[in-house]
């Protein structure tokens, strides 16, 4: 964890000298699309609703900043502030609706929603840019008389994002390991027992959902500013199938398996792709074998193989439930 | 006491050090091997896959063929010619990786974009705060204009300029009452607008604007809300909705009660022979005209010769597939107008970019092999191209020539509404 933590914070200086620039962009986007993964990690490993909806939050995140520079004329916080907020409201509205339902009925309204929102943005041009989308130019982060600092800057971006990634995941930590992530689960596992013992189990999950969508929509205005640009594309639904793989493959239901499901993938993509523009193959490939050999994923398994070495012989056999955070 | 060195501290010290000095080692050469003979990178930002990858393979083939030529007369400034594409998959979102991708990690000093108009719209922030020159070949107005920047070019036309070059003659020859019919996103939505500005300007009325689903199968509903005293009909759809579209509405009979002329997009990759003449008797806007007989001389033959494709539908000579001609051509001409600009300026190393810039602004390029499609300049203001651009008409299935407009006559229509060339470098 000191490992990894030390070599987040030294990235600016040591891939630039190891690699090149361009692989400290790719991690400043691994750890957005990380904390998007994570919105789905929320809903699918702790409340055990499967959601196609998080690219409409994540969408949302990301208009809400560039309707807020380009047609607003907002400055950075206030900007970022709207697409968080809009992304909440939308999460909410959204939400009263879809989780009232459970499994496959949840998951296609999810769906729905995102589709309607899709093809909205696509003709509202005037409003969204329709499929081309909205580039603005960046406003300063902080201005402190002549100094600014702003996403301009390389080292400034990928610290901002890494703090505002750190912040959420410790948010999130905090909200499992209290007794509503304990209801969360209680949820998950059997939704029937938990409303018997007195949980609201409609409310559990609408908070759960506008939560995931608060995580979504700070990554999606993370990555509006990252990108210059919001567009309709991230708001379909095959995007938040994308955040779904990454959560499995890494491990759902633990804090950090959307992050190495994210790692994994994105620098596949990035090493393979310019060789080859049929990666997709191999991130469906491997998400089938991961899901029939390491169904808890890829930190599970990690967390399997560390629990078989350091238990007494004796306890081996009986260390095959399923683990979930904290 | 001393403290002893032991073999495995030994070890240790050395791997370190190594390390150390590796690392160091890759920063200092890294400049020092940054000398001006070494080759000079060009990024093609392409659509290869995705929804326009049957432009986007002409694309590549019109890039790799100019990188040929301009290497075989000794590259640009003495400097051999590396083309580095990316494919930017039609997606905005991989666009944009892709073309950090191409600049940091390929080290592009240049790029030739995309031509898929939310593409090469995400792209244009990145390569300016990347400091790196982007060539749009896509239509969307805003890339040299509200959203533009001293970085961003092209030398063809967009939804504005085709608007200006063709709706005065239009509107003079077709007929006063029109209506538009569009595919409704960001390049139907913006064909209407600037068409409309357009024909209202040259004394034309707007009857009827129909936005059209993308996913519409069946037009009937949308061609049934024409009116009957519409004498012009501007359709606008590319791909398969065109397609789907000029069967319907023949089948339905408009082509016989009205006029109908639409860009040069709405036929592009498609020979009229293909449709079984269902686009016959439209009229088409080009700028680099399908048939060899439309600008016939030694240059555009010669494109045409070494794109390997036949002088009538500029389709693949042995093959089936049609080039996407009045855009594809810029995949070829930016690499000119670079080798030009840079030739110019005397630019060596990328600090040198805002000389290319100033040399790019109010460019001229002549009629010649590196400019097939004819003499043009790159507009100072506005960054956007100016050239002789042509009205064609499908007659026994070939896209015929009824006027050509002077580039002259487009400046004259079309004013500056953005001025790019004040923004800071």
């Amino acid at each position: 964890m000191i490992v990894f933590a030390a070599f987040l914070l030294t990235v600016p200086w040591t891939i630039p000298a190891l690699i090149n620039d361009f692989w400290v962009s790719v991690i400043a986007e691994i750890l957005i699309w990380s904390l998007f993964a994570a919105s789905t990690n929320l809903l699918f490993g702790y409340v055990g609703l499967l959601s196609f909806g998080q690219a409409l939050f994540f969408g949302f995140g990301m208009y809400g900043v560039g309707i807020g520079i380009d047609q607003l004329g907002l400055s950075f916080w206030p900007a970022f502030g709207l697409g968080v907020a809009a992304a909440m409201a939308m999460a909410l509205v959204s939400g009263i609706f879809a989780v009232r339902l459970t499994w496959h009925y949840f998951a296609i309204i999810t769906v729905v929603f995102s589709l309607i929102f899709y093809f909205l943005a696509v003709s509202m041009k005037w409003l969204t840019g329709g499929d081309d989308g909205i580039n603005f130019t960046l406003p300063p982060t902080f201005s402190f008389g002549a100094t600014q600092w702003s996403f301009a800057d390389p080292n400034f971006q990928y610290f901002f994002i890494l703090a505002a990634v750190a912040l959420c995941f410790y948010l999130m930590h905090l909200v499992i390991g209290s007794p509503l992530g304990k209801a969360f689960m209680a949820v998950r596992e059997n939704d029937v027992r938990a409303s018997l013992i007195g949980l609201n189990v409609y409310l559990l999950r609408l908070t759960a959902f506008v939560m995931a969508g608060f995580l979504a929509g700070v990554a999606g205005a993370l990555f509006a500013f990252f990108g210059r640009y919001a567009s309709a594309t991230y708001m379909f639904y095959h995007v938040s199938g994308e955040g779904l793989v990454w959560t499995i493959v890494g491990g759902a239901g633990t804090l950090f398996g959307p992050i190495v499901g994210t790692t994994l993938f994105i620098i596949i993509r990035e090493v393979v792709s310019t060789h080859w523009e049929h990666h997709s193959l191999i991130v469906g490939t491997m998400a089938i074998l991961v899901v029939i050999f390491a169904p808890k994923g890829l930190v599970g398994l990690w967390r399997d193989i560390l629990d078989r070495a350091m238990a007494p012989r004796a306890e081996r056999a009986v260390s095959t439930e399923v683990r979930t955070e904290p | 006491m001393a403290k002893r060195i032991s073999r495995r501290s030994f070890l240790e010290c050395a791997l370190a050090g190594g390390a150390a000095a590796g690392t160091a080692n890759l920063r200092i050469m890294k400049d020092a091997f940054a000398q001006t003979s070494k080759p000079l990178v060009i990024g093609h930002h392409c659509d290869m896959t995705g929804v326009i990858s049957s432009w986007g393979v002409w694309h590549d083939k019109a890039a790799r063929a100019a990188v040929d030529i301009i290497n075989q007369g000794g590259g640009i400034a003495g400097r051999k010619v590396e083309l580095a594409t990316e494919d930017t998959e039609s997606n905005p979102a991989s666009g944009a990786r892709k073309l950090r991708n191409l600049i940091q990690r390929a080290n592009a000093e240049f790029v030739i974009g995309s031509v898929h108009s939310g593409v090469m719209l995400a792209a244009i922030p990145i390569a300016s705060e990347l400091k790196t020159i982007y060539f749009s070949t896509g239509e969307a107005t805003e890339a040299t204009g509200s959203k533009g920047t001293r970085y961003s070019f092209r030398t063809g036309t967009d939804t504005y300029s085709i608007a200006a070059a063709s709706m005065p003659w239009c509107v003079e020859n077709f007929g006063k009452v029109w209506s538009i019919i569009y595919a409704d996103y960001a390049w139907g939505q913006s064909t209407n607008q600037e068409s409309r500005a357009f024909i209202e300007k040259a004394g034309g009325k707007i009857i009827n604007s129909i936005a059209v689903p993308l996913d519409t199968k069946d037009f009937v509903p949308y061609l049934a809300q024409i009116s009957a005293d519409t004498e012009v009909l501007l359709p606008a759809f590319i791909g398969s909705l065109s397609l789907g579209f000029y069967t319907q509405a023949k089948s339905m009979g408009l082509d016989k009660k009205m006029k109908m002329f639409s860009s040069s997009a709405s036929i592009e990759s498609i020979a009229p022979d293909d449709i079984q003449g269902a686009a016959e008797g439209v009229y088409f806007f080009e700028n680099f005209p399908r048939m060899l007989s439309s600008k016939n001389d030694e240059y555009h033959k010669e494109f045409n010769k070494r794109l390997n494709i036949d002088d009538v539908d500029a389709r693949q000579i042995g093959g089936q597939a049609v080039m996407d001609k009045s855009h594809c051509w810029q995949a070829w001409e930016d690499l000119f107008a670079l080798k030009q600009a840079i030739e110019k300026a005397g630019y060596k190393t990328r600090k040198d970019v805002e000389g290319v810039i100033q040399a790019l602004e109010g460019m001229e390029m002549k009629n010649s092999l590196g400019h097939p499609q004819g003499d043009k300049m790159i507009r100072k203001e506005d960054h956007v191209g100016i050239m002789d651009c042509y009205i064609s008409r499908v007659t026994n299935g070939k896209l015929a020539l009824q006027k050509r407009i002077p580039k002259e006559d487009l400046l004259k229509n079309m004013p500056v509404r953005h001025n790019l060339s004040t923004m800071p470098v």
